[in-house]
Order: C-alpha cells, then sequence, then structure tokens
C-alpha cells in the first residue's frame, strides 16, 4: 500500500502544471482493515497492536485480531500509531487563501454587528492551503467570520470535500462575539488617557448589552406575533434565545472573562470561551459555570511584560490542573497545521500526554456538539481517522500516511508536496 | 517680640514703566525722558551667594540692573531706596538652560498625516541644508521677543534668565540666553549666540528621511562629517566644481566650543547621542528623561552632563480590582524610584541642571523640588541645578547665578527655606521687582477682642483662602458675611440684632501689628465708631521659621532596581565558570557528531575539552548533566529583538549608512526569552523597505549588559539587502508610487547603479591620495559620504550582504548584476524559492537563511515549501532556518524540526541549521556554532531530545556565564510577583499623592518590530491612527 501512495504522489507531479487540488476521496465499496496498529482512542485508552474495522463511514469494529471480512482492503499498520481525525477549531481555513491579498480574505463582514453571515457560505473547499493542513492530521475545521463584536456564525467543515455544502460537517455551530476591550490598550501607539480608555470600553460594553436586548426584545416580540417584519440580524440571533446554537466569546483578558460569564449568566446562554489566555486565572469560576475554553495561544509570547516566558506554553496544564474542559486551537489558516505541534510543546511545559490529544480531537467534538460521530476512536463512530508513522504531536514522530474522513480515505499530497517533488527532479536531474 | 509689619511694603515698589531707564541707549526718546532711580538696597537680608555660601544679616545694593556691592555692615548707601529684609532670604536668580521663551514655534505643514504623499528633498533657500531637519544655521536671538505670558510661567518659579532656541529639527540652531524681564530684546539678550540645540527628532520636517531612531543618528553622523569636510575644503576647489555654499555646515565649525545641548528621550538615546557625538570629540550636554538612575555608570563613563526636567510619574490608577494586569514592574520602579534620581546622579558626581522644560504641570516644579530633596538630594546640589551649574550651561556663568558684585541683578527673595517649606515672595529681574506674594503677609486669623458701644465682643476670624468668622457676645454669636482681604486690610459685615445692637454693621479693619487690629465700623445709622481689637495671645498663627537642616534624607525602596530594570533583570551579571559537565548527551554540531555519556570542561569561558569521563581539574565546578542534552547555543541569523524605534529606514532606496548598531535596546524583554528558548547570538537586521538597507549588528543575549557589551564584536560587518513586494512598496498604499523603484526590473538597476557610485567614490578618494602635496593643498578632499563607505566595504569584501528574497526571478536578477559588479552575495535570507534556484546559488557562492514552513500570506510567498531547507542543502547550498519573530526565536529547535517532519533530514544537520550554519554565514564559526575546543562556551542544556516538542530548555550558558537556569526563572517569577505587590501596596498607600504627576512619564515598550515594519517613528499622526491599521500580522507577522 505504500507504494501505492507514491504512485499517487508521482503521478500528481506529472499533471502539475493543470492541479491545483487533489481529487477528494471515494467512499469505498468495501471494508478497510487496518491492521496492528497503536490506537489512541482518547476515550478508551491506548490500546497496543489492535485492529480497526471501518465499513460504511463508520468504525465497525476494534479488537485484536479481528477477522478480515470478505472483500476487505488490508493494510498493514504495525508500529504506527492511529488517531482520531484532529479537529482545529477558531480558524479561517477556506476564508483566506493569501492574507495579503484583500480579494482572497473573506473573514470581516462590514459593520459592528453581523450576526447574520456564515462562514460556510464563504468556505473555498478547493483552497490550496486545505491540502497541506490536512497533511499534518487535521481532518476537520472550525471556520470562524472574524470582526469587532457580533462576527456572524461559525460551522465545522470537513477538509476533503468538492464544494462547501459537501464539505460541511454541521453549521452553524455557534455565534462569535468578540468581547470589548476591559484593560488598558499599554501600545506605543495607544494615546487615549486611562480615562478616556476606561470610558471608551463602558461604552463598548453599553453597545453589547443594547445589541443583545433588543436581539431579545426582537424575539419575544417574533415569538408573541407583534411582529412581522424581518431583521436579518435578530432573527440570527434567535437561535440564541432558544438554546439552539451556543455563543462563542473571544475574550483574553481576564476582566473580559469575569465580565462574559456574568453577562452570559444573565442572558443563560450557553457560553465557549475562545482565546482565554487569562482563563487560569479565572478557572474555578469557569468549571463552577462549566464554560469550556477553546484555548487560543499554545505557543506565542506573554501577553504582558511581566508573565513568565512560557506562560502561553503552560497555561494548558493549568487548564488541566484546575479542572476546565478546554480545547487547544491554532487560530489561522496555513499555520494552523501547527496545531499537533502546539499540543505537543503544551506538554513539554507540564500538560498530560492524554490531554493533549483529548485536547485536539475529543475536547473540541464536544465544545461543537459532534462527540457522538467525531472526536475519538469508538465503534459506531465516523470512520474519521489518520495514522501516523511516530507521535503525531512531535516533530520527529508525526508522519501522516493515511487520513479518512467518513471511511473515504484522504489523498495526503498538496501543492508544497507537489513543487518538492517537480524541483527533486530538477536537482536529480543536474 | 511681635514684628511690626511695615505697612504695604511693596507697594513702594509699584512697577515702574519697563525698560524706560534703559531706552536711551540707541532708542529714541518720544515725548519726556525718564530717569527713575534704580539704586536700591536690601537690608538685614540672608545672602545665599551661591550653593554653600551664606552670608546673614547682609545688604544687597543694585543699580542699574546690576548688583553693585554686598555689605556686611548692613548699611545702605547714601540715596538708595532701602527695602527691609529682615528675615528673608536672597538666592541668585534661577537660569533654565532649556527653553523656547520668546522663539516663536515651528508652522506645522499641511502635508503632514497619513494622506500626505511623501516628500523626498528639501526646498533649497538661502544656503540651508539639503535635509529640511537640519537648522544648524538659525541664531535664535534673531527673533527672539519678550513674552510677558510666557516669562510669568518661568518667574513665579524663581527663573530669571533661560536658554531659548526654537525646539525642533535634528539641528535646532544656536540659542540664546536672555533674560525674562519684560524689555527689548536689546537688553533681555545677555549671550546672543550660546548652545547648538539638537534632538533625533525630526520635528516639523516633513521629508521622508530619516523616519527612525537610527536614521536620525545617521544624518548627525553624516551632518558632522559634512561639516569637518566643509571646513578643509573652505579655499580649494573640488574636481565637481567650486565648493558649494552652505549656511548649515558653516554654522557647524567648531562645535565643540559652541557646545552642544541634546533632548533625549531616554537614557538610552541619552547615551547614543553621546557615542555619535563622540566619534567627532564632540562632548555634549544632555536633557535627561528620569531614568538615567538606570543606567547609571555608562551615563557617567560617557562624560554627559545633564539637564534634567523636574517631572515625575504619577502612579498608574489601581484603585480598580485588576487594574494592575496593565501595570508593569518596571513602570511601578520607576514610580517609586525617580524622585531619587537627581540625588544618585549627584551622588555619583555628574553634573546636572534643573528645567522646566518637558513638565506636564508647572506647578509640580517646587513640590518635586522638595521631593528630590527628601529623596537624598542636598539643598546646596539641588541650588547649584538652578544657579551656577545652568548658568554655565547657558554660557553666562560671568554675569548669572551668582550674587555678587557686577552680576545682573537678577535674584529672588524668600521667606523660609525654599527647599523645604520657604515661598517665593518676589522675584527681580535686571533690579526691577516682580511681585509674587506680599513680602510681610498678614495671617489674620485668630481670636480677637473688641469693644463696641460699650458692648465685649468676641471676634473669631479663620483667614485660609477664604476669610469667615463670627461675632459673639457671650454664648450668643452671629457669622460674618460680605468678608473680604486685601493685603493686611480686613472688610465684613455682621447682623448684629441677636447681639443686642440692631442692623448690620459693616466693618473696615487693618492689621497695625501681629495680632492687632484696627479701624471702623458703620452702624445701622450710618455712624462711624473706631474699633481696637486685640487678639488673646497664642491664638494668632506665628509664621513658620523653619529652615530644615541639610542632611540627605534617604529613600527607601520597596522596588528593585534591576540591570536593564525591568521584570526578570538581573541584579548583577553572572559570573564566569570553570566547569566539568558530566554525563550529557552532547551534540557538538561538528565532526564529533552526537556524543552519549559526554562531559565538557569548560574553561575561562571557552570549550576546553569534550569527551567521555573526563577528570576534573581542581577548582572547578562539576555539573552532574546526566539525562540532559547539550546543545551548542543557537544562533538566528535573521532577528529583529532588541531594536529601538523603527527597524527600518524606510524611506530612501539606499539607506547603507544606516546602522542597527546605533540603536540596540539592551532593555528588551525579548533578549530573556529567546535565552529561555536556547538562543545566545542573534543577527539583528534592518528591515526591508529598501534595497539596499542599513547595517546589521549581531549580539550576544548577554542579558543585563550594555547596548555596547552586548554586541559579539568579532563578528564580520554585514548588512541588509531586500527585494520584491516591500521594496516596491506594493502593499504600502497608492500614496507610495513615486519612489524608484516600483518593479522588480528597477529594484535590480538601482542596486547596480548604486555600486556604480561607489566604485566612482572609491576611484575618486584614491585619485586625491595620490595628489601631489601642492596639490592636495588646493584641492578639496573628497566628502566622506558614509552611504557609498558601506559600499566600497561590500565591493571589496569587507561587509557581507544577506538579502531579503523571496522569488526565483529576482534571485537571478540579483546574482547577474553583482557577478558583473564582480562581488558575490553572502547570504539569501528568506529565500522561499532557493529551491528552485538552488544550483545557481551554489554555483554564485551564497548561502542561504529560511522560514521553516511560513507560506501563503502573499503572492511572492505562494510556492514556499517547507522542504525548501532539504532541496537547498541536497543541492549543496549552506542552509540555515532563521526566525525573523521574537516569538519562534525562542523555539528554533522545533523549527529545525519540522525540516525532519517534511524531508526527512538528518537530525544532527537540522540542529546544525540553528547553530553551526549560521555561525558560517555570519562568519563567527571560528567562535561558535558548535562545541568545539577553543569555541566560546555558549551551551544549552535540554531536558529531551533538543528537536522534540517535549525539549524545554533547563539552562542557557554564554562563555561560561549561566545567563538562564528554569529554575531560577521559576524563583524570579516569584520574587517578581512579591515585589509586584509590594508596590502595588506601596501606591495605593499614598493615595492620592501617588496620582500627582506625569501621566506619560513612563517608558512605553519597544513593539515587535517584523521586517516590513515602516512607519515614521517621529511623526504624531503615526500614533493617532496606527490602530486602524492591520499591525498585529496575525501570521506571527508579514516578511
Amino acid at each position: 500500500m505504500k507504494k501505492l501512495a507514491c504512485v499517487i504522489a508521482l503521478s500528481s507531479a506529472s499533471f502539475f502544471a493543470q492541479a491545483h487540488n487533489v481529487t477528494p476521496g471515494s467512499s469505498p465499496e468495501q471494508a478497510v482493515l487496518l491492521q496492528g496498529g497503536t490506537l489512541y482512542t482518547v476515550t478508551q485508552g491506548t490500546l497496543q497492536n489492535t485492529d480497526i474495522l471501518m465499513l460504511d463511514g463508520k468504525i465497525a469494529e476494534i479488537g485484536t485480531g479481528l477477522a478480515v471480512p470478505e472483500g476487505a482492503r488490508v493494510i498493514d499498520i504495525s508500529g504506527q500509531h492511529v488517531y482520531p481525525g484532529l479537529i482545529a477549531m477558531d480558524t479561517t481555513l477556506g476564508l483566506v487563501e493569501m492574507s495579503q491579498i484583500r480579494a482572497t480574505v473573506d473573514t470581516n463582514e462590514v459593520g459592528l454587528v453581523t450576526p447574520e453571515v456564515m462562514a460556510h457560505q464563504a468556505f473555498n473547499a478547493d483552497s490550496e492551503i486545505i491540502p497541506t493542513v490536512r497533511y499534518n492530521g487535521i481532518t476537520h475545521a472550525q471556520v470562524v467570520p472574524q470582526g469587532p463584536l457580533v462576527r456572524g456564525q461559525s460551522s465545522l467543515m470537513q477538509l476533503d470535500g468538492w464544494n462547501w455544502q459537501d464539505a460541511l460537517e454541521k453549521g452553524p455551530v455557534g455565534m462569535h462575539l468578540t468581547w470589548p476591550r476591559a484593560g488598558l490598550n499599554t501600545a506605543w501607539w495607544e494615546r487615549r488617557s486611562p480615562e478616556a480608555q476606561r470610558k471608551a470600553n463602558e461604552e463598548q460594553l453599553e453597545r453589547l448589552r443594547d445589541t443583545f436586548n433588543t436581539a431579545k426584545a426582537y424575539h419575544q416580540a417574533r415569538l408573541a406575533g407583534a411582529l412581522n417584519r424581518v431583521d436579518q440580524r435578530w432573527e440570527a440571533m434567535r437561535a440564541l434565545f432558544t438554546g439552539d446554537l451556543k455563543l462563542f466569546i473571544h475574550a483574553d483578558d481576564r476582566r473580559q472573562i469575569v465580565q462574559a460569564l456574568e453577562f452570559t449568566r444573565e442572558f443563560g446562554f450557553d457560553l465557549v470561551i475562545v482565546g482565554g489566555r487569562d482563563a487560569w486565572m479565572e478557572a474555578d469560576a469557569l468549571v463552577e459555570a462549566d464554560v469550556p475554553v477553546v484555548f487560543g495561544a499554545p505557543y506565542g509570547l506573554p501577553s504582558r511584560v511581566d508573565d513568565a516566558y512560557d506562560m502561553a506554553f503552560s497555561t494548558p496544564a493549568k487548564l488541566a490542573e484546575a479542572g476546565v474542559d478546554f480545547a487547544i486551537a491554532y487560530p489561522g489558516f496555513w499555520d494552523t497545521r501547527n496545531l499537533a505541534f502546539a499540543a505537543g510543546h503544551a506538554v513539554a511545559f507540564g500538560l498530560d500526554y492524554d490531554a493533549a490529544i483529548t485536547a485536539i480531537t475529543y475536547a473540541p467534538a464536544k465544545i461543537l456538539g459532534v462527540e457522538e460521530q467525531l472526536g475519538s476512536l469508538q465503534t459506531g463512530k465516523q470512520a474519521t481517522l489518520i495514522v501516523s508513522k511516530g507521535d503525531v504531536l512531535d516533530h520527529l514522530g508525526q508522519s501522516i500516511t493515511y487520513m479518512f474522513i467518513d471511511g473515504r480515505e484522504v489523498n495526503l499530497s498538496n501543492r508544497q508536496r507537489q513543487l518538492y517533488e517537480k524541483y527533486q527532479e530538477r536537482l536529480n536531474a543536474d | 517680640m511681635k514684628r511690626i509689619a511695615a505697612l504695604c511694603s511693596s507697594g513702594i515698589l509699584a512697577v515702574t514703566v519697563a525698560w524706560s531707564s534703559a531706552a536711551g541707549q540707541t532708542t529714541p526718546v518720544q515725548g519726556l525722558h525718564h530717569h527713575n532711580p534704580t539704586l536700591v538696597a536690601l537690608t538685614n537680608a540672608t545672602l545665599v551667594t551661591e550653593p554653600g555660601q551664606r552670608i546673614e544679616n547682609a545688604t544687597l545694593v543694585i543699580e542699574h540692573g546690576k548688583i553693585r556691592s554686598i555689605e556686611r555692615n548692613n548699611r545702605a548707601p547714601a540715596g538708595a531706596r532701602v527695602i527691609d529684609a529682615s528675615g528673608y532670604t536672597l538666592y541668585p536668580g534661577f537660569i533654565d538652560p532649556y527653553s523656547n521663551y520668546g522663539v516663536e514655534a515651528a508652522g506645522r505643514s499641511a502635508n503632514t498625516g497619513r494622506s500626505a504623499s511623501p516628500e523626498y528633498t528639501n526646498e533649497r533657500e538661502g544656503g540651508n541644508a539639503s535635509n529640511m531637519a537640519i537648522h544648524s544655521q538659525k541664531d535664535w536671538y534673531s527673533t527672539f521677543k519678550a513674552d510677558t505670558d510666557a516669562a510669568k510661567a518661568y518667574v513665579e518659579h524663581g527663573f530669571t534668565t533661560v536658554q531659548s532656541a526654537r525646539l525642533d529639527g535634528i539641528f535646532q540652531g544656536r540659542a540664546t540666553t536672555v533674560s525674562l524681564a519684560d524689555t527689548l530684546p536689546n537688553y533681555a539678550i545677555y549671550q546672543a549666540r550660546t548652545r547648538q540645540f539638537a534632538s533625533f527628532d525630526k520635528g516639523s520636517s516633513t521629508q521622508q528621511y530619516p523616519n527612525s531612531l537610527m536614521g536620525s543618528i545617521a544624518l548627525i553622523r553624516q551632518t558632522l562629517a559634512d561639516a569637518r569636510w566643509y571646513g578643509e575644503a573652505q579655499g580649494k576647489t573640488t574636481g565637481s566644481g567650486r565648493v558649494e555654499f552652505n549656511a548649515a555646515l558653516a554654522a557647524l565649525q567648531n562645535l565643540t566650543e559652541q557646545g552642544v545641548i541634546f533632548h533625549s528621550n531616554n537614557e538610552q538615546d541619552l547615551l547614543r547621542a553621546a557615542r555619535v557625538f563622540a566619534e567627532f570629540e564632540i562632548p555634549i550636554t544632555a536633557v535627561g528623561s528620569g531614568f538615567e538612575y538606570s543606567r547609571l555608570d555608562e551615563i557617567k563613563a560617557s562624560g554627559t552632563r545633564l539637564i534634567l526636567p523636574l517631572d515625575f510619574p504619577a502612579a498608574p490608577d489601581l484603585s480598580e480590582q485588576f487594574a494592575e494586569l496593565d501595570v508593569s514592574v518596571a513602570d511601578l520602579r520607576h514610580w517609586e524610584r525617580a524622585p531619587a534620581n537627581p540625588a544618585i546622579l549627584a551622588e555619583a558626581g555628574i553634573e546636572f541642571a534643573f528645567t522646566l522644560h518637558g513638565m506636564s504641570k508647572r506647578g509640580d516644579f517646587w513640590p518635586n523640588v522638595r521631593k528630590a530633596v527628601a529623596h537624598g538630594l542636598s539643598k546646596d546640589q539641588a541650588l547649584a541645578a538652578l544657579t551656577t551649574i545652568p548658568a554655565r550651561f547657558a554660557g553666562v556663568a560671568g554675569e548669572s547665578g551668582r550674587l555678587a558684585a557686577g552680576y545682573n541683578a537678577d535674584f529672588l527673595v524668600a521667606r523660609g527655606d525654599l527647599f523645604s517649606d520657604g515661598e517665593i515672595v518676589s522675584v527681580w529681574l535686571q533690579g526691577e521687582e516682580t511681585k509674587l506674594k506680599p513680602m510681610h503677609p498678614s495671617n489674620l486669623s485668630g481670636t480677637y477682642s473688641l469693644v463696641l458701644d460699650g458692648a465685649e465682643l468676641t471676634l473669631e476670624l479663620t483667614d485660609n483662602t477664604r476669610i469667615q468668622g463670627k461675632l459673639s457676645v457671650g454664648d450668643e454669636s452671629v457669622n460674618l458675611f460680605n468678608a473680604s482681604k486685601t493685603d493686611a486690610r480686613v472688610r465684613f459685615s455682621a447682623d448684629l440684632t441677636d447681639l443686642g445692637m440692631p442692623g448690620v454693621f459693616r466693618f473696615s479693619l487693618n492689621q497695625s501689628a501681629i495680632g492687632q487690629l484696627r479701624g471702623t465700623v458703620q452702624d445701622a445709622m450710618g455712624r462711624v465708631h473706631a474699633i481696637n481689637a486685640q487678639a488673646d495671645s497664642d491664638s494668632t498663627e506665628a509664621a513658620s521659621e523653619n529652615g530644615g537642616d541639610d542632611a540627605s534624607a534617604v529613600a527607601d525602596f520597596v522596588g528593585q532596581l534591576t540591570f536593564p530594570n525591568v521584570g526578570f533583570g538581573r541584579t548583577e551579571a553572572p559570573s564566569q565558570q570553570n566547569l566539568h559537565i558530566r554525563n550529557a548527551t552532547v551534540w557538538t554540531a561538528d565532526d564529533q557528531g552526537i556524543l552519549e555519556n559526554a562531559d565538557i570542561i569548560v574553561r575561562s569561558g571557552l570549550i576546553h575539552r569534550v569527551g567521555q569521563n573526563l577528570s576534573t581539574p581542581r577548582g572547578y565546578t562539576v555539573i552532574d548533566a546526566s539525562g540532559m542534552h547539550i546543545t551548542p547555543g543557537i544562533i538566528d541569523e535573521h532577528s529583529h529583538i532588541a531594536i529601538s524605534a523603527g527597524v527600518n529606514e524606510g524611506t530612501e532606496a539606499i539607506t547603507s549608512e544606516t546602522r542597527i548598531g546605533d540603536v540596540v535596546n539592551p532593555d528588551d524583554i525579548h533578549i530573556y526569552r529567546s535565552l529561555a528558548g536556547g538562543t545566545t547570538v542573534a543577527h539583528l537586521l534592518h528591515g526591508s523597505a529598501n534595497p539596499i538597507g542599513g547595517q546589521g549588528q549581531t549580539i550576544k543575549l548577554r542579558w543585563g549588559a550594555s547596548a555596547e557589551d552586548m554586541k559579539f564584536t568579532q563578528t564580520p560587518p554585514t548588512i541588509k539587502m531586500a527585494l520584491g513586494e516591500n521594496v516596491k512598496q506594493s502593499n504600502w498604499g497608492d500614496l507610495y508610487r513615486v519612489r524608484y523603484p516600483q518593479t522588480r526590473m528597477g529594484v535590480a538597476t538601482i542596486i547596480q547603479d548604486a555600486f556604480q557610485q561607489a566604485r566612482e567614490y572609491e576611484q575618486a578618494k584614491r585619485d586625491y591620495e595620490n595628489l601631489s602635496r601642492a596639490d592636495r593643498r588646493r584641492t578639496a578632499p573628497p566628502r566622506t559620504d558614509y552611504r557609498l563607505e558601506a559600499l566600497v566595504e561590500i565591493l571589496n569584501n569587507d561587509r557581507h550582504t544577506h538579502v531579503h528574497s523571496y522569488v526565483a526571478s529576482e534571485v537571478l536578477a540579483l546574482m547577474d548584476v553583482v557577478e558583473r559588479l564582480g562581488f558575490r552575495i553572502h547570504t539569501f535570507t528568506h529565500i522561499l524559492e532557493g529551491y528552485k534556484v538552488a544550483n545557481e546559488m551554489r554555483e554564485h557562492g551564497a548561502r542561504a537563511s529560511s522560514f521553516a514552513d511560513w507560506w501563503a500570506f502573499k503572492i511572492e510567498a505562494f510556492d514556499a515549501i517547507p522542504h525548501n531547507m532539504c532541496l537547498m542543502m541536497e543541492a549543496g547550498v549552506l542552509t540555515s532556518i532563521n526566525s525573523d519573530s521574537n516569538d519562534l526565536q525562542r523555539r528554533m529547535n522545533t523549527e529545525a524540526a519540522k525540516s525532519v517532519r517534511y524531508c526527512g533530514m538528518d537530525e544532527h544537520d537540522a540542529l546544525k541549521m540553528i547553530t553551526y550554519y549560521p555561525a558560517q554565514q555570519l562568519e563567527i564559526d571560528r567562535y561558535v556554532g558548535s562545541i568545539t575546543p577553543g569555541k566560546h562556551a555558549d551551551l544549552v542544556f535540554w531536558n529531551n531530545h533538543p528537536l522534540s516538542a517535549y525539549a524545554q530548555v533547563q539552562q542557557t550558558w554564554i562563555e561560561g556565564r549561566k545567563y538562564f537556569d528554569r529554575a531560577d526563572d521559576l524563583a524570579k517569577r516569584e520574587a517578581l510577583e512579591q515585589e509586584r505587590q509590594a508596590l502595588i501596596q506601596k501606591v495605593l498607600a499614598a493615595g492620592s499623592e501617588a496620582q500627582r504627576g506625569n501621566r506619560s512619564n513612563y517608558r512605553q515598550q519597544q513593539p515587535t518590530w517584523h521586517c516590513e515594519d515602516n512607519h515614521d517613528v517621529w511623526l504624531d499622526w503615526f500614533g493617532e491612527h496606527h490602530h486602524d491599521h492591520h499591525h498585529g500580522h496575525e501570521f506571527g507577522g508579514a516578511h
């Protein structure tokens, strides 16, 4: 089978001149049996030398020495590691092709309050970026609109689709809100006085409250039949009040998190904190309110000059210790592919290995409400998994040999591999 | 014995008509000739003639605006107007050596702001400089005029004299020292032409160049060299015609005699200014920032004299919970220690004067002087900083700053000790008094007894800002109303009906002696009665006579003073240790490969031996490194940490004269953070905004050292060049479409042209050297051109190029151009498409330093691949990984590991990409880059395979000194948190007093610089608009 993969790669190189992307995988007729791998099931521990059988897009069976069904494709993966497909939270994948070229950027709608926009509608399933991200084991990505206040709705995409409708795993999955600044901007270019800044922060908060009060009044008026006109914005926000949509609040500063918790308690929303740089400082409150965190800075500089150099690296360990439910994210587009390494780095700074794997598989699935289908290796779940020659969290181990999404094998080639192979030919010819 | 107040003493000195006594010299008199007497004697005074010199019971005699004599026998000359100054102290008038009094401020061009189109040249008129920020030819006496309102703000604090110029631009012109008297300029000007004022800030100049601190320094250097050349060229001819007339350069001749007063924004700028002027052997006097205490020894060693704004910072507002999240320990420390800055400087023997310049509130001047005294500055030192020292700085030491015969009659009259709780009652300017307070003020507070119409009344008065009181008979009392006070006279009304005297009575009383009020009252019938009110003894407030002693106070600090003075700073440099490191896995990054269970002997900062089971030399510290991996210190070929005020001089297309070495910022916390990631050497590069940028500077991350001591001096000179989108200004907006080049064609051509000029320049210099002595006497030497000097060095392989580059075409074009010019590109940096032209690069002899995996942020990065390093190495190109990011610089090990991940690179080779290979690219591989005997003991201890995601740095050593230790770091966090809480408590306990002072008097963090960050650090507009601009480079930087 390894040879086959090579042939696929070489053939794609040969039609490079036309190729801009690789073809999505097709559903196999027959069962696929992966034999003899080390399975990181996430929910049921690590299973050595275990087989996993995939059929009709589902994990049909997990066990040792499974019988080979009639006509099944058998892949020997002994010595290799199997993980659930990695889920990248809080990305702009498919919304951005080249960040500095405006025409290729579909992240920010105009205005402060744009709850009506849905990221999946702009998701470019043919983005050249996506195959390079899959290459590092990511099968799914939450794509999120950007913006200064009420951003719009995110969706969960699987990363091997013909178009966005094909790629849509679940959508929308959440309403996104950028929490107003709660502290002072201490950047050198900020010229407003601390007083003026505090006042501006208050005003932003007031504006936010007004927005939600209006949305709530709209919802109630519609329920009561008192309003016949449709407002796209408030209509989009009704799902928050009916409890059908979670609220993802992007908040990093401690004071933002405190305010966000209070705010949500008042409105009764189902809350997720995204970013969560200071979440460890409010760990108890988050646990008590049962609010999960999508921690967005597993790499990165300390945000304050006096912070410990490893603040970002060691925060996941602190959250885990305090019992906060959290996922690790690597917000961005092309660089989201470093997600697994970032989780590995958190391990270097104290996070338990299994917790790190959970933070990029099961924890995101749970936050997105797809834990019945995704995020762990369990019989009956979607056959979405990756096979790596070594430890997926370590640069020295990660080497994805197979990826399956919903039982379909994913072609791991990509633009960068193709360029590599093309110029290898030039070097070799020399 | 109560003193009898002199009646209305100041009233006698009704202000004489300004300049009337002196108008006669050249101004024809219109109308009558005035001859007011000017002979005045202030008797019985205490004279502080200069710091440390005090004469009691003396008489100061003044006449014609000068001090005529000081009489110790306390006799006034016949005919003098005598003023009894018993109980008063006379000080010399204060001198502010840094001001813009009486000089019109610079106009603001309409062409500023974000929407302004870039200007690259100066309008030339009258022999001015080619740069709009150079005003050296201006003589500010020539437009000087007295300005009554502006003078008042000085005089009320005791100042009589200022040195003044327009505070605008880099060379600002010659200041003038003037009296603050309201008189004709002809009489106010004491010294017409004094010091040349200067700064790094280009001020009102709308010319693009310079837009960075290093650009300003380069411009100063070039201007000083030009001035020298101009002097030498006078009377000679040049190869290109006659020597131009240049008033700006002419004005800079003899700058040492003129003296330079340089405005610095912080102590690093102060040192930078001192250094660039020292290259031309010109000492400077620097206007300080209040941060001098934090780099005291260096400032002392620079020999710079100081002018200190007496502005202390207000504490950050911490009244709300969690407000401290926005506050750094560095700021809290500065709040606590800034008032001690003058005392610390005085103790170190650094000479300084005070200035009112830069004070956010001038009303804070005296409270701050006293605060400085309370923090240990002696009163004599404080007085010297206001009189004798600024007199020298302002070029008037022979006539101002002391009370002595022949000196200007500029002095002040004070009640009490000014440096503890006294007050200035009047200031004399050129022999004429400006009254601030009544010389003999009355405080009428007290309880008085008086008899009215036979009744015994008690009058209670409170005389604070407002006068209030009541009249009573027995238990019955009535409040006073309409109460007012002028000098010693009080007027009030009272309805005395309740006291048995129907109607409203109107009183008018005058203090005839302390404790005695005399006057009249008009009753309800309009009749007038005499009143004589006598105070009960002890009820009046005695005038405070608290002289205070001169013993220096000792301040008590809860904050630390570290190097640099920020969180995680060091209290002292780490000591150099001789080491025996045992039993580690040693990644040598040389031919020895990876050695298991190996020992390293470190002697005198160098690797002495590497091997197994080595014996411990006597006296060596043994470190058991079992389970540890040791690698050489990581070397980053492309870094922008530790740089102040601009990474790009992105104005003109060629700025090879600028030097990152001029703006190394040793205070940057990223130095420490990078050490914590195992990085020991960083090549600090100019940005990528122009085809030929500035000169690079390699540093060792010696956290705590000075900017100079951080420099890795053995590194051969380097320079940044750049190609592609950034230099052709593709992403700069529509206004930036005028600078050549705008295409990759133009980029290649302008580089070719620049080097052609350099060749011709070198030839011209050689031709001059070859002239006969006689010819040389007639011929002006070639002007030193620092821009071309750097290019000549490149042509001669004395300076190595590091070229920001992305796409194949531009790389080939540059190699083609320089091969024809006869030199080779040393290292291509970023070189994202290097894999496409790796063979050509190898043939050319170029090296490569690239990002591990960045791509897709712009079109020229769309063919970047993470396999680039493997392909280039395979082709035989020496390849390294660089960070170009203060974040990635902390984990370059895993950046290198990406080549293992993506293209299976050998692990030891991958490690060499961040150690040995970048050392070769910087030509420092003789010293660093591998664990080889004889090289620097720059070592990193890891707790895991050094390329693994799980590796954590435990220790980082530079030359046998331990600069980072994980365990120490954990302890430092604790200590820092405790210090922070103690400082917060101190701020909170100080209450509102902590909030007094300047809110913006803190050092701002230097931003995270990126290759393409290019803005004018001198323009205000930037700050106002920058937050609209997408600066965050959401993907860690756009390069």
